[in-house]
């Protein structure tokens, strides 16, 4: 059976220039400058990616595209000094003047981190070309905050884990991850807290290691909690069949019915279904994409398609749930 | 200076909050700065724990000297309330009050990845032929002699070239 336990991979490094203040010294000229230098860096040979300016934008906009993580949330907030550089295919997105002047950005489905480092490693050296970079010999590279400095890199990996959920395994097991350098957090909400399973794990420390055994690191311990989670369904199906069928056709009945429907309870539910299909117990969902129409539905995203109010928000979302899963 | 908050105390705890790039101080008296301490730090955020991390080393009442970054100017308070360094030559200034810290908090202090090639310049170089030398050994201690032969050129035509840029 075809199961979707990771569902995409993402590879940030942090980069800053030599020659200017940093983000939370300089000014609004200054950061204007950053942006000039890395988009001439990046598109002057030929138009590579769209260069977009956080002043251009609206709060929906800037959400939507937090949720479908093109930018990060600090960089929505640099309404005068932020921008980022997006490829066609949004695999790579470019934020600058961030807390860093550069964060390249990329992103894969699946387990693809080694995709996404050698995509990001590629985008850093077609930068450095042309622009002067901030290292030290010993520390590496210069980030505004210590936390990121020597390889700047952040490798992430987010995962479905509704078994070890639903089972309460799930807190026990990613504490003692942490003992190994390794952070989680929930993906939409806040802190370690979780809407529909999803969990997100990423290196802790950018220091000492090279970027090649950072992510065979993060690798070998993404496949354990796989496979953890492949066992813990293995479990439940064997042993709680009829509860978790129950469960399952619950959810897709209210899923493919309900008239009005909140993030939280979509999300809830969403994620029972994907668990269904992947285990063969609700066949009709099989071949559906369950996680695109999870971050279809968040918030932002329903605003910004249907350009419709918040209040009208909840009987959209239930309505757009109801075509995916009918059609 | 009496303290902003309640005007009664001496201040004694000098805050700069940057915030979208506007500088504000504020001059507070130890009780009213835990007080607003505590409301700051409500967000556990990695730079919020690191910038915890240094006032706990350093304890903010020891007196340090106002010298800051001869490039942005920041002083290592500021840097100790923001976490964050101000420009490229921050970490110069303040690296020796810094190791401690960023060792603590890393668990090692020195870089191992991948080095820019023309901020790395030579030091690239050096670095290369380091990691070559190290397959070089390990080749030959696998008797893989045509890979070492071929190592060997490598190295030798990377230390040409130093020589060559000197």
């Amino acid at each position: 059976m075809e199961d979707n336990i990771v569902i995409s991979s993402r590879i940030r490094l942090a980069r800053n220039l030599k020659n200017y203040k940093f983000p939370v010294y300089m000014t609004t000229e200054e950061a204007n400058n950053v942006i000039a230098e890395v988009n001439y860096a990046l598109n002057k040979e030929r138009k590579n990616y769209d260069l977009i300016y956080m002043k251009e934008l609206t709060d929906v906009q800037k959400n939507s595209l937090i949720e479908n993580h093109l930018i990060s949330p600090a960089l929505a907030k640099k309404n005068d000094s932020g921008a980022f550089l997006l490829s066609p295919d949004k695999k790579i997105s470019i934020m600058i003047n961030e807390e860093d002047h550069i964060r390249i950005q990329t992103l894969g489905e699946g387990m693809s981190l080694k995709e996404c480092w050698d995509l990001g490693n590629k985008v850093d050296d077609d930068l450095e070309e042309y622009v002067d970079y901030a290292f030290d010999k010993e520390l590496g590279y210069v980030t505004s905050c210590p936390t990121n400095i020597g390889t700047g890199v952040r490798a992430s990996v987010m995962l479905h884990l509704p078994a070890l959920s639903i089972t309460n395994q799930v807190e026990k097991f990613l504490y003692s991850i942490s003992q190994l350098g390794i952070a989680v957090r929930g993906v939409y909400g806040e802190g370690t807290k979780s809407i529909g399973h999803l969990y997100q794990i990423s290196n802790q420390g950018t220091l000492g290691a090279s970027e090649e055994t950072l992510i065979e690191r993060i690798t070998q311990i993404v496949m354990q909690i796989v496979e953890k989670e492949r066992k813990t369904r293995e479990h439940l199906k064997k042993n709680n069949y009829d509860e978790l069928e129950d469960d399952f056709y619950r959810a897709y009945g209210l899923l493919t019915h309900a008239r009005k429907m909140t993030t939280d309870e979509a999300m809830k539910l969403l994620s029972l279904i994907k668990l269904g299909g992947e285990m063969g117990i609700t066949p009709m969902v099989i071949g559906k994409d369950i996680y695109k129409l999870m971050v279809k539905i968040q918030p932002n995203n329903i605003s910004n398609l249907e350009g419709i109010s918040m209040k009208e928000r909840d009987k959209k979302r239930a309505e757009i749930i109801r075509n995916e899963l009918l059609k | 200076m009496l303290c902003d908050e309640c005007g009664k105390k001496e201040a004694n705890v000098h805050l700069t909050h940057i915030i979208n790039g506007k500088k504000t101080e504020s001059h507070l008296c130890e009780e009213c700065a835990n007080k607003t301490q505590s409301i700051f730090n409500s967000s556990f955020s990695m730079e919020n724990l690191f910038s915890a991390m240094l006032n706990n080393t350093f304890n903010a009442k020891t007196y340090l000297p106002k010298k800051g970054c001869s490039n942005c100017g920041m002083t290592y308070d500021e840097f100790r309330s923001i976490g964050k360094f101000g420009c490229s030559h921050c970490i110069d200034t303040f690296k020796h009050r810094l190791m401690p810290v960023v060792k603590s908090i890393q668990g090692y202090d020195s870089h191992t990845g991948k080095i820019p090639k023309r901020a790395g310049g030579k030091f690239k170089v050096q670095m290369d032929i380091k990691n070559l030398k190290a397959k070089l050994k390990s080749a030959v201690e696998r008797e893989e002699y045509e890979l070492a032969a071929k190592l060997r050129d490598e190295i030798h035509a990377l230390e040409k070239k130093i020589q060559g840029d000197e």
